[in-house]
């Protein structure tokens, strides 16, 4: 590509008139200002001509809720991105294979309490997750540290212990119930999942970058994917949030095994962020304590968005396994976490 | 969805995506509009990331030499297939065009009325500090709330108190609610708080009031379950501009 350079032309000095590349730049950075200025124009004459007019009360809660979502997510998955970029530029392979225990079944524990570490919600776990199997890391314990990491990491904890002052028991619940259905879905996946279902994302450096030249182009590629899958998130949960009336899932509190699924079923439709939840789990006063666990339990690991997210980096043919494996084993859990503990 | 993203196309949407986040959070309190005040320096930090991320590919782009497509050849294409980024990724424009275009406000009456959540209820009585005798006390509406429902010191009897929020229509007659949203995280899992207003007309729905007024007494224990707002004999009703932070 090097010798097409506008310098070119000093390289030939024979040559009586310059060559036709002289001072041409590439066909996409001359339609560039064509593109930028009018769009911007557009949204900047929209915002005051338009949106005086935009004023549908559902219309406007929706568009709320949804820019909500994508607003609230957004720093904390540059964050996971930005991670996830680091360990495939900065970390070689061989650190993993000595860190990890080398059989499957053995590395699943360790990525669920290695977990603990990773201060964030879940959108960060999902580029962390893959960044850490394109290096090599056996599937089943990524994706045990995909599940445990958004529930059980500190500042979830800390929130929860707010969110339910008087009740340690919560806590303790959430961080066991946690931890125990992301070995058991490690194992699981590692026992029945066949390789070709889950994508791999494969990211290997080309030749002849920089590291950091890597890290950035890692990073700029799994934002705008993972940040598509966001949207594709947010849009069906702000949709469902406007549309499906909450008191028809608030209205069976009273039939216990009901109330659980349901409860778990609303933390997949609200899809709040797992440092929240717990304060919205406080304020469902009509139901059990199990089918709160349940709701703390389901949403960090199966949501709306997430789905979006893990169907998006892994594959539909994963996203169409996994969320109903998990969706399982963390109901069945929680009942049985919140029968011996609440 | 259209063309897969190239990398023009790619810079170009970070680089809105970042700025329209720079807009809400830096440049301006709209953000409070969607999530806790304390969400601004993360906000602010990510919207640089990816604006900067952005105007870094446009430069590099604009930089880029001219290449004639028919001498690039096989090994061009394969190098050109890396360089597009996936599809999906034109949704981030969406976000965009919703901050632009629609600039969501902050949840109002609409939401307000369709959530019936119950609202949290101290689980034990607390104490809470005296209020002023002379004049009316202002407070914000879960401090009213907590205190009519749960204080051991019944604080609120025969006390003015002032308090702010828009107004919702209610069912029965003669009576409205003083509402305010109160966030945990974003707007998504904002739950309404309610006060019912007596004694005066209902202003219309959404028009942010200031009303100041007596708490009418409800005993604890006699609270039936689920939601339920208590009640204020109001005096006087001020209309106010809609405070900076609209959520609790």
């Amino acid at each position: 590509m090097s010798d097409r350079t506008t310098l070119d032309w000093t390289a030939e000095p024979d040559s009586p008139v310059p060559p036709p590349t002289w001072g041409r730049r590439a066909p996409e950075a001359q339609v560039l200002p064509w593109v930028f200025v009018p769009l911007v124009g557009f949204l900047l004459l929209g915002n005051f001509l338009l949106s005086p007019h935009l004023t549908a009360p559902a219309l406007r809660t929706w568009s709320t809720i949804f820019v909500a979502i994508c607003v609230q997510a957004i720093p904390f998955l540059v964050f996971g991105v930005a991670l996830s970029a680091a360990i495939t530029a900065f970390v070689p392979p061989s650190f993993w294979t000595r860190v990890l225990p080398r059989r499957p079944y053995a590395a699943v524990p360790v990525a669920d309490v290695a977990g603990l570490v990773l201060p964030g919600c879940e959108c960060a776990s999902v580029p962390v997750a893959s960044g850490l199997m394109a290096r090599g890391v056996t599937p089943a314990a990524a994706l045990a540290f995909l599940l445990a990491s958004p529930a059980v990491n500190p500042v979830v904890l800390v929130a929860t212990a707010v969110a339910f002052p008087g009740q340690p028991l919560m806590v303790v619940g959430r961080f066991a119930a946690s931890l125990i259905v992301a070995v058991l879905v490690g194992w699981i996946w590692q026992l029945l999942g066949r390789p070709g279902r889950l994508r791999i994302p494969s990211r290997t450096a080309r030749e002849g970058e920089s590291r950091w030249a890597s890290f950035l182009s890692a990073m700029r590629h799994d934002f705008l994917h993972a940040g598509g899958f966001l949207v594709v998130g947010g849009l069906t949960a702000a949709t469902l949030n406007v549309v499906v009336p909450r008191s028809w899932l608030l209205s069976v509190g009273d039939i216990p095994w009901l109330s659980v699924l349901v409860l778990a079923v609303l933390a997949v439709i609200l899809s709040i962020c797992s440092e929240a939840d717990a304060f919205v789990a406080a304020s469902l006063t009509a139901f059990s304590p199990t089918a709160k666990l349940a709701f703390l339990v389901v949403g960090p690991m199966v949501d709306l968005k997430l789905i979006a997210l893990q169907a998006g980096t892994f594959g539909r043919a994963f996203a169409v396994r996994f969320v109903p494996l998990t969706f399982t084993v963390a109901v069945l859990v929680s009942v049985l976490v919140g029968w011996v503990l609440l | 969805m259209g063309a897969p993203v190239n990398r023009m196309a790619q810079s170009l949407v970070m680089t809105l995506l970042g700025g329209a986040i720079l807009r809400v959070s830096a440049l301006s309190t709209i953000y409070l509009n969607y999530v806790k005040p304390g969400f601004r320096p993360l906000l602010i930090a990510a919207g640089l990331v990816i604006f900067a991320l952005g105007v870094l590919g446009l430069v590099q782009e604009w930089r880029k030499p001219y290449t004639p497509k028919a001498q690039a050849g096989t090994e061009h294409e394969s190098e050109e297939k890396h360089r597009h980024g996936p599809r999906v990724a034109w949704l981030l424009c969406l976000p965009v065009v919703a901050i632009f275009l629609i600039t969501p406000p902050a949840l109002g009456s609409f939401a307000a009325e369709r959530d019936d959540t119950p609202q949290p209820r101290p689980s034990a009585p607390e104490a809470y500090g005296v209020l002023a005798r002379d004049r009316p006390a202002v407070m914000p509406l879960g401090e009213f709330i907590g205190r009519a429902w749960g204080d051991a010191n019944r604080s609120l009897v025969d006390r003015q108190v002032k308090l702010t929020g828009f107004a919702v229509h209610s069912k029965q007659k003669g009576q409205w609610y003083l509402t305010r949203m109160q966030l945990r995280c974003c707007a998504a899992d904002a739950f309404p708080l309610k006060v019912t207003v007596l004694g005066v007309p209902a202003p219309r729905d959404d028009t942010w009031v200031e009303v100041t007024g007596t708490w009418v007494p409800t005993p604890y224990d006699q609270l039936p379950k689920g939601t339920v707002a208590p009640e204020m004999r109001a005096t006087a009703v001020a209309k106010v501009k809609q405070p900076d932070e609209p959520y609790e």
